[in-house]
This record gives C-alpha cells, structure tokens and sequence, in this order.
C-alpha cells in the first residue's frame, strides 16, 4: 500500500467525469502541453546538467563522461547509460530502495528515444583501442505531478545538447577541465499520452495518471520521423487512437525539440 | 615550514579563494521549493548545491519499526551521480549510510518526537553538486525542512566544517584545503541557542589545546550559519503581501 | 531528560479548566481578525519573553526563558503566550468535525484518510451508511488515544461536489470568528462548503471552481491583515468567472 495519495485517486474520479464532458480538469486542450522551463548548470562537476519543469513536474538530468572498455561486438564504439532514481523527496509514493519497476521503465523507454533516434554518434565516441568513452545519462526527478517521462526526455536531449568533453591526456582524464562538445547527429523527444474514457491527452497530469487506461509514449526525431513507441497501462489502443496520438505527436514534437534547441544557445 | 603556511592563509590572513579563517562561504537558501513535500528546502553553500525533502510525521511501514512513544527520524543522504568529478554508483555506498545515521540523530536531538508516538518523519536529501562540507550543507538544509514542515523542534540545527590547513586554524574548509598534508577536517553542527553538539566527526591530527581553540570557532561559525537559515524561513513568509 | 521534563509540563497546562480558557485564547488569537501591525514570526528555538506567562502551544521553557518550537506567530498577552504555527500536520482532538475519504475496506469496517498521521477505522453498522472506497464522509472525534488514532463516530455522507486540502493550521482562518469567512465564502459563490478541522475542505454546487480560488486565496494570506473584507472584494469581482 505504501503512501499512495487518496486525494489523487479521488481526483483521478473526477477527471473521468470532466474528459467526458470535453475538458481537462486545468483547462488545457487536449493537445496542449504545461508550461516548459529549462535551466542549465546545475553541478560544476558534470560534463552537463540540465533542470526541467514541465507544469509542476521537475526533473534534473546530469551527463557524465568516464573511460571505458568498448563492448567486444563494437571494438570501435562508445556507448551510453541511462539511469532513473524516483527519489522519495520527489513525491510521497516513491519509496526508498533500489529502482522500481516504473523508475526502471522511464529510464529503459527514454534510454530509446535518445538511442534509437541515432542523437549519439557512438562512433564518435571511441578515443583508441581498448578505450572508449561511456556517456552516463542520470536522471532524478525533483517533484513529481505527472508525465516523468517527457520531463525526462527533455532534459535529457538538453543535457545532451551542452555536454562538453572531458581532456584527456595521455588516455587518462584531466579533472575539471574540458575539451571540445560533444557531437550529435539527432534530436529526438517523447511524446507522452494517456487514455481517459475514449480520449487521447498530451502531456498528462498526475491525477489523469491517476484516471488513464492506457498510456502511450512516442519519440520523434528531428526528421518527423517515429523512433520508438511504449504503451503502457492495463487497457487496450485503437489503431485510431495511435493515429490520433502521432500526428498530435507530429505538431508538438517540433514545438518541443525547438525549445530544447534554443535552450542550448 | 613559514612556506608551506604562506600556501594556505598568506600574510594578510587571505585563504586561497580570499576568505579570512573565520569567514564562511556564499550561503543561499530557499524555503518550500518541493510541492508535493511537506517541507522543503534548497541549499547552496560555496559550491555545494543540496536539496532536501520531509514527509511526515507519518505511519511507520513497516510498522514493526514504529516506537510507541516517540517518532521515528529516517534520514536518507544521497549523492547525484553527477555531483563529484568521477560519476558516482548510484547505489548507497558506506560513507552515505554513515552520515545519514549521524544526521539522523541530530535531528533527533531537536525535534519534540514523543508529540508523534508511533510514527516516522522521513527526511530526504539530494547532494546536486559539491565541494567539501557536503554532510553539513545537507544538515543545514534539513533542518530548515523540518521548520517548513511544521515538525516541533528546540531549535535548528545549524553547522559548519572546522579544522585547520597550512598550520592555521580555519572554518568551511574547500576541498582543496582538506587536501593540505597537515589538514584536520571536523564536521560539527550545533543547537545554536544552546551551543548543544549534535554531529561531531572529525579526520586528522590535532592537540587538545588547538581542538578547543578550533571548537570556539566552529560554534561561532554555526551561529551565522543560523542567522541564514533564520532570515530564509522568515523571508518565505513576510515577503508576500 | 531535560526535553521529557519541558514537554510534560506543558501537558500539566493543559489538563484542567485552565486548558479550556487556554483553548479559547488560541483559538480565538488564531481565528481574530490581525492588526494592522503585522505580528512577529519566529522560529523553532527563538527566545520569545524571559518573563513568566501561561505556557500555550508550541512554546517551552527552559532555564526560565520561554522559547517557540516552530515556524509561526507569536500571540502573546499579559497571563499566555503561544505560537501559532504556519505548517503542521493534523492533530486529531475530541470533538473536531473531520471530513475524510474512505481509503479501504475491511470485512468489519473502514479505512478513512482524515489527512493525519495514519488512516483512521471506522466500524461498519448497521445503522450506518454503506461505504464505498473514495466516498467522502464527515466524522466527529471522539476520542483520540496516545498514539493519536482517532476514535470516529456520527459518520455521514457526502455525494459529489470535491475535495479541497488545506493545511489544517489555516483552518480558523477559512472558518473566521463566529463562521464570519464562512458565510463570505458562501453568499460569494452559493456553494455548499463543509470544512473538516482536519484541512479536507467539500464543496459542491455553485461557483465551486471561484470558492476553491478563493480558499486557496485565504491560506496564501492568512497571516495578512483585513482578509475577511479582501476576500468579499475577491468574491465580488470575480463573480462573473464561471468553470
């Protein structure tokens, strides 16, 4: 049972009741997303962090570079890491321990979006044999109300978008110092939506969270093409509703990478 | 010798980022930054970047560690993996379950826990980014988490690092000065209207005689480490009208 | 030792008739209408008087000086002095109006979150309604024992309308002396506003959406001066917003 919030269930009751009659309990349209902040620089210490909010939901991504053994199958390639730690200080549900299986299913699915929108030139990556740099993606929401996993995506292309390289000299990293940024070849963003009654809605809050039978994440990349999907949550999907939920993907995606975009400048 | 003291603290009583001994570093602080916590705090001190969370007082799960007569402190200290030059396992190591431990009881000694028998008050604290008193910085943010979420206390808990570099006494040391070959570094937090000890460890070699000297010191340090966490609680409040 | 000793004599104030004049002067200081003069806030361990008062909520003595134990305002007069806190979770006490929200259920009754420390049980009877998970009650305490579980009791239910939280430290304020916000709150949106000691808050009808702006409007400035007529003017102002 844990600490689960009741007044949020409750509310999850009367979202049904709203969506049915055509609204969202904080009157935004069906599209539409929460108001995006982007703040950079977090830790001196990390090639790049980034905090998100998206509405009330915060999130601070932080991107580490270390020296590793390439993968035997790559000899001649980096490669990249994600983790999600849902720190209990973010929200009364998250409980101490290891990783849940909804931190791990964050982590895996924005792991894609950034991975299979081919945003990291992993070739890129490879500094001499046996060597190879490993990009750390960390990320640790701060409050949660809602869709941590756009919240995530977004700080993550973010982070991405700034990170600069660790020096190296002869093989070994200089602490504290850096060369050069890191490359990318793509940009990609989840798009999150959640199923209430028979409607599809972006971005969802936590008491639509709460109310959802579905839910269903897209990544898009620069390109306007899809790079990965996710559903999750016990109900089913018309392929009439994936349609509706892409092509609202489609419009907001774009949106989305532009501000990432502009908050690296 | 007179050289490896001219390192540390030069002839004008200048540290190397400037500071004279007894002075602290940039000291920022934010009240109820977290919605969904019942008290919150942000914490920024030189470098240090910490933010720290309360629930509660709440039930005890699982209740077989419930007191019946007093609540709970559960203190939970963590390092992003992005807060220290080589990234850090994600995983607790044994310095983060120590001083979670030691916070605990801190804390412990100044809140009013027989009001909430049977239940925890579970604190939770983030290190972001970091540069030498990190412990303290997290204390310090704690302690002003609990005012914010109501939870009774004494008084705050309010500290800072003391020890010595380059042969002279200091307080709030960077990291570069625990790094000296005759650094003592000692992490102390206070009842600050008391001046009651309430976390003392301390690393290094160090005369009973200077101890002393050092521990004055340290309490002073504290004391203004409390007029900080004073002015941001009552700032939260006064401040909108 | 020297804290067990300071927090019984502050239960010693409390037991007797002395708790009860004690009782009305919080309540009253809390529910009366500020001054002009904002009053002081203070912090957990700051020195309030070292002269001798009657010790009233979160303060406590020590080596002869009275000090405060949270984040509040001080209200003081010439025989009390007491601290009224801006934060805090619910205390349940005897003869506190609750509303609460059934959280479980079990064969011989139900779990109802009243926003304290733990959920609280209630006996199903068969007097009583029939319960089912999320409905919204309201509940009179009757006794609470030393682990602070409300005994409840006179359960009854309440259908639609929705939940607001507040914190219960605010809510002498929304309820104003002598109900005097309450019945703002009413006329200003001819909704039907029950508000549960324990910081749960049901409205239902009327301009609901413009009563919980308006609520949520108390507990911002519930520590500001002339708030009753400020939020009349809000009410009045805003009367034409509808959902």
């Amino acid at each position: 049972m844990g600490y689960e919030n009741v007044l949020w269930k409750l509310q999850g009751d009367k979202v049904l009741e709203s969506i049915n009659a055509g609204k969202r309990l904080d009157a935004r349209k069906f599209d539409e997303y929460r108001k995006i902040e982007i703040r950079k620089d977090i830790s001196h210490l990390a090639e790049a962090t980034t905090q998100v909010k998206l509405g009330n939901t915060e999130v601070i991504c932080g991107i580490k570079l270390e020296i590793g053994v390439p993968y035997p199958d790559s000899p001649e390639e980096g490669s990249m890491s994600t983790s999600v730690e849902l720190l209990p200080l973010a929200s009364p549900e998250f409980e101490s321990g290891p990783p849940s299986e909804n931190a791990i299913e964050i982590g895996r699915v924005v792991d894609r979006s950034i991975r299979e929108g081919g945003c990291l030139d992993f070739k890129d990556l490879f500094v001499e044999e046996g060597k190879s740099w490993i990009a750390f993606i960390d990320f640790y929401p701060i409050n949660y109300d809602g869709n941590l996993f756009d919240a995530c995506s977004i700080a993550g292309m973010s982070a991405l978008l700034n990170a600069k390289i660790p020096k190296l000299e002869d093989g070994v990293i200089v602490r504290g110092e850096w060369k050069g940024k890191l490359k990318l070849k793509n940009h990609a963003v989840l798009n999150s939506f959640a199923k209430i009654g028979n409607s599809i809605v972006a971005d969802p809050s936590i008491a639509e969270e709460k109310a959802l039978t579905s839910r269903i994440h897209i990544s898009f990349n620069s390109d306007g093409n899809l790079n990965a999907f996710q559903k999750g949550g016990p109900g089913s999907l018309t392929a009439n509703e994936l349609d509706q939920a892409i092509d609202t993907g489609l419009k907001n995606s774009k949106h989305l990478i532009k501000i990432i975009e502009e908050s690296s400048e | 010798m007179k050289e490896k003291e001219a390192e540390y603290v030069n002839r004008e009583g200048k540290r190397l980022d400037g500071r004279k001994v007894n002075e602290l570093r940039a000291i920022k602080i934010e009240v109820g930054v977290i919605p969904s916590a019942a008290g919150s705090c942000y914490l920024e001190w030189g470098y240090n970047k910490v933010i720290a969370a309360v629930q509660g007082p709440r039930e005890v799960l699982p209740r077989h560690m419930a007191d019946p007569y007093k609540a709970i402190i559960r203190y939970t200290y963590r390092m992003a993996t992005f807060s220290v030059s080589e990234r850090k396992n994600p995983k607790p190591g044994k310095r983060d379950i120590e001083i979670s431990m030691v916070s605990a009881k801190a804390l412990e000694k100044a809140a009013f826990l027989e009001k909430f028998p049977n239940t925890a008050i579970d604190v939770f604290v983030q290190v972001l980014d970091s540069n030498a008193g990190t412990r303290i910085a997290a204390l310090t943010a704690a302690s002003v988490a609990m005012a914010d979420a109501g939870i009774p206390m004494k008084d705050l808990v309010s500290g800072t690092a003391v020890g010595r570099a380059g042969g002279k006494l200091m307080i709030d040391l960077t990291k570069e000065e625990e790094d000296a070959p005759d650094a003592v570094d000692a992490a102390l937090a206070i009842l600050p209207n008391s001046e009651e000890i309430v976390l003392l460890q301390m690393d290094g070699i160090i005369s009973p005689k200077e101890w002393r000297e050092a521990l004055k010191m340290g309490i002073e340090g504290s004391k203004k480490v409390y007029e900080f966490q004073k002015e941001a609680l009552k700032k939260k409040y006064s401040g909108d009208k | 030792m020297d804290k067990a000793i300071e927090v019984k004599s502050m239960h010693a104030v409390h037991a007797g008739k002395e708790a009860e004049k004690e009782e009305e002067f919080n309540a009253e200081s809390s529910q009366s209408e500020l001054n002009e003069k904002e009053k002081k806030i203070v912090v957990p361990g700051e020195l309030l008087t070292d002269k001798k008062k009657r010790l009233g909520e979160h303060v406590y003595l020590r080596e002869g000086k009275i000090f405060s134990d949270s984040l509040g305002f001080v209200s003081e007069s010439e025989a009390f002095i007491s601290v009224v806190p801006l934060q805090g979770v619910y205390t349940p006490r005897a003869g506190d109006v609750v509303v609460g929200i059934i959280s479980d259920e079990k064969h011989n009754g139900y779990l109802v979150d009243i926003n304290s420390f733990y959920a609280n049980f209630i006996l199903k009877s068969s007097r009583g309604p029939v319960l089912k998970l999320n409905a919204v009650v309201s509940a009179k305490v009757f006794k609470v024992s030393e682990l602070n579980e409300a005994d409840l009791g006179q359960v009854r239910q309440f259908y639609g309308g929705e939940i607001l939280r507040v914190s219960p430290v605010k809510v002498p304020r929304i309820i104003g002396k002598n109900n005097s916000m309450l019945e703002v709150l009413r006329n200003g949106t001819n909704s039907n506003i029950m508000v549960g000691r324990n910081g749960y808050v049901w409205i239902k009808d009327g301009n609901a959406a413009l009563a919980v702006k308006a609520i949520k409007k108390i507990e911002m400035e519930a520590h500001l001066s002339n708030l009753t007529n400020r939020i009349n003017d809000f009410l009045i102002e805003n009367k034409e917003v509808n959902k």
